[in-house]
């Protein structure tokens, strides 16, 4: 065993105010002693509407140990408060960006710190005091509002997926007709080109039902709970309305969703501005035809599979059910579960903003928490990762692919899968 | 000849809760106290609220007197002290001396409520200074001010901005002598706390701690409170040294949920004391002849079912006399020693009418 030597602070090259001051003994570079608690900063991010369960932390810790973000960073809720305490202004900190309101703390915290509310608050007091906020988020907010979805497309192309359905697809906006389901494709599946493939999955399985179904097309909006939640809430106002707007031109009994964030928007905060909703997810809908699915399924699907509990299905909403009712549907699949999963599901990184902030969360985290899940797939043995949010097959085959699965895992959305053993 | 009357020593509130419990029951009651007044140590150290209710010392300590007073089966002897005692459980012959006249008392039982004292934190082996910085108080000095509602600096009389507790002083130390909890602290700290940011508003307070020990409701009658609706800072880590750099003091330790030194000045540092046996107790226990633990105090034999009996027949103890307790220990202890006290009159009684 040789000597462990000191960990030391020292920087190669230090430039402070464009004044080189490189040098050995630049040593202990950052600050040890505490010298002041600074209260400032924990008395405005305390005294926000939401923002006032950061002041109740009594340093437990039992956030640590389930925060997606520490595991691959050091961050995590009782680090916040206690950074706070010592001066810091989350306002001004990166650590304002890295939650993706996963929830999983909240779940665990004796005190109901609650950072679903939080960061939210924090985010949007950062975004209204004219704070910088990261380039690619500022990029989804902008197209968001120019253009009603994130990747900057035509509001026109939205329904373009259609096209390559195979099954006609009921647009409201040209045939005006009462429906029984109004489905809400979401941004994802309108213009991502895996996600696509997904919307077409749906098509076909509630056509294969006999749904009398219908989209928005052109007139659907981004749903703007990730914008909110990312402290948008202008913005996310301002889609609510416009999609409210919509929704009431149309009749229809249930709104179904592909996506778990449209889920919970349309459950939670559309009801607060008016717009209230028979809603469900695709796989709650779709596992409530599973009697009429099943004679459908008739190919087999060998594969090992696990599945990938969205945030806000899973801890949000409950449903933890449903999506693993329709894998085991399937002829042929075998469902394994990852280490973390159900309650303790392990977030992909998208939700809370995490989508639109992946390059900046680079520099805190030594691996995406998308390639962090994926190594758990791996590790039981999974052929396929199935998953049910439109923010994850993306983010999850670029992290097969960056991890070096690529051939070994393959991300599917359960649509796809349903889709799959229908073909004969 | 037997005795039926039970005579309690200390007039705190182990001491009057036994007395009005014998008397309530039918039995007599003699009191003695060496002040020349009731209440014992929350009066006589001007305790303004009582934890952890903040009810008003001198309205809870008046009922509890009011109802002795007011009870002819209580006979009450201030000012007086005990000198000598003879005889065993059922018949004693105790001396009370009451300005140099001494007087000899039969009783058949005796109850020791003698109760603490706080920690005297000159006797601290950290280097917090008490005696060397006007501005380092402990919490029986914080306690005198709040109950005249003036929250100040004593150096200069300015109103304090930034104040800080630092916990466990004189408890849970081999150095010191005193490994054990004084129980109360936390409490006591939260509850001060509480009041100080009543005062001062704009305060900031901070509770330096090795363990916050908030047990039972205390945690949601104080603790909570005092951090969620009164933005208490409390900080793991205690103070090593108080330091004075000009106008300020200076606390020096280790923050250690940041793993950081920690050097913040502070307005006015207060030291939560402990609690120690007091002279009245450790004298009496002499006196009888009662076991002590290695503490002073004097021990419970019968614990954890019996918590009042000592080693000698027919002497009890109530409150701290026994070691760290809250008002409610106390209290409790006080009725459960009356019980008992009384079992022992009525017993040797009936044998003595038997023979």
């Amino acid at each position: 065993m040789g000597i462990t030597k000191p960990i030391v602070i020292e920087k190669e090259t230090a430039v402070v105010d464009g004044v080189d001051i490189s040098g050995a003994w630049n040593r202990m570079f950052e600050q040890r002693v505490i010298w002041d608690y600074d209260l400032r900063h924990m008395e405005k991010v305390t005294a926000l509407e939401g923002g006032e369960s950061l002041g109740w932390c009594y340093q437990c810790a039992k956030c640590i140990a389930v925060c997606p973000v520490d595991i691959v960073g050091d961050y995590g809720p009782r680090k916040i408060f206690r950074k706070l305490q010592t001066g810091m202004d989350l306002l001004e900190s990166s650590d304002l960006w890295l939650c993706t309101t996963c929830m999983n703390c909240l779940r665990v915290c004796p005190k109901e710190v609650n950072m679903v509310e939080i960061m939210p608050a924090a985010r949007e007091q950062a975004i209204l005091d004219g704070k910088a906020i990261p380039d690619e988020l500022q990029k989804a907010f902008d197209n968001i509002s120019k253009y009603g979805n994130p990747q900057g497309e035509s509001a026109r192309k939205r329904a373009d997926w259609v096209k390559d359905a195979g099954v006609p697809v009921n647009i409201l906006p040209t045939t005006k007709k009462p429906v029984d389901v109004l489905w809400y494709v979401g941004s994802y599946p309108s213009y991502h080109g895996r996600g696509k493939d997904a919307a077409k999955a749906m098509a076909r399985i509630l056509a294969a039902l006999g749904i009398d179904f219908g989209i928005l097309a052109h007139e659907e909006k981004e749903d703007g709970d990730s914008v909110r939640l990312a402290g948008e809430k202008g913005l996310f106002e301002m889609l609510a309305e416009e999609n409210i707007k919509v929704f009431n031109k149309y009749r229809f009994k249930k709104l179904v969703v592909t996506g778990p964030h449209e889920y919970n928007a349309f459950k939670h905060e559309y009801p607060k501005l008016g717009g209230e909703y028979d809603v469900l997810h695709y796989t709650q809908f779709l596992a409530g035809h599973l009697e009429q699915l099943k004679p459908l399924l008739r190919k087999r699907v060998s594969a090992r599979v696990t599945f990938h509990d969205p945030c806000y299905l899973g801890r949000h909403n409950g449903e933890y059910v449903a999506p693993r009712n329709l894998l085991k549907a399937i002829p042929g699949i075998d469902v394994v579960e990852m280490f973390r999963c159900k309650e303790n599901g392990y977030c992909c990184g998208g939700g809370g903003g995490g989508m639109w902030l992946d390059s900046f969360s680079r520099d805190f985290t030594s691996e995406r928490l998308s390639e962090r899940r994926v190594r758990e797939a791996v590790e039981v043995g999974a052929d396929i990762l199935a998953v049910c949010c439109p923010y994850e097959v993306s983010r999850f085959e670029d992290a097969v692919k960056s991890t070096g699965h690529d051939g070994k895992l393959v991300v599917r959305d359960i649509l796809e899968l349903i889709d799959d053993s229908m073909r004969m | 000849m037997p005795s039926d009357s039970i005579l309690i020593v200390g007039g705190g509130p182990a001491g009057l809760e036994a007395a009005r419990g014998i008397a309530e029951i039918g039995y007599k009651a003699i009191l003695v106290e060496k002040r020349d007044r009731l209440g014992g140590t929350p009066d006589e150290a001007s305790y303004a609220a009582l934890t952890p209710h903040f009810k008003n010392t001198d309205d809870v300590l008046g009922a509890m007197i009011g109802a002795i007073t007011s009870n002819p089966l209580v006979e009450i002897r201030t000012g007086s002290t005990v000198k000598e005692c003879s005889g065993a459980a059922g018949d004693f012959a105790v001396t009370l001396s009451k300005d140099g006249k001494e007087e000899v008392v039969s009783t058949g039982a005796i109850i020791l409520a003698t109760g603490f004292d706080h920690f005297d934190p000159g006797r601290e082996t950290q280097m917090y200074g008490y005696y060397e910085h006007d501005d380092v108080i402990t919490l029986v000095d914080a306690e005198k001010m709040l109950k005249q509602h003036r929250f100040v600096r004593p150096s200069n009389g300015a109103v304090p901005k930034r104040i800080c507790f630092i916990q466990c002083v004189g408890s849970r130390d081999r150095q010191i002598g005193n490994e054990y909890c004084s129980k109360v602290c936390c409490g006591i700290a939260s509850k001060q706390a509480i009041e100080i940011r009543q005062i001062v508003p704009d305060a900031n307070v901070f509770i330096f701690y090795i363990d916050m020990r908030m047990y039972g409701y205390w945690e949601n009658q104080l603790y909570w409170p005092a951090q969620e609706q009164y933005k208490v800072n409390y900080v793991k880590g205690i103070v090593t040294e108080v330091l004075k750099k000009g106008d300020k003091l200076v606390v020096r330790g280790e923050d250690t949920t940041m793993g950081r030194p920690m050097e913040i000045p502070m307005d006015l540092v207060i030291l939560s004391v402990g609690m120690e046996p007091s002279t009245g107790t450790k004298a009496l226990a002499k006196l009888l002849g009662v076991r002590q633990n290695k503490y002073g105090f004097i021990e419970a034999i019968g614990e954890p079912m019996d918590t009042v009996s000592t080693s000698v027949e027919g002497v009890f103890v109530a409150g701290a006399a026994a070691g760290p307790k809250d008002l409610e220990d106390s209290t409790s202890m006080a009725g459960a020693a009356a019980m008992k006290a009384i079992a022992t009159v009525r017993r040797k009684s009936a044998i003595t009418a038997k023979v």
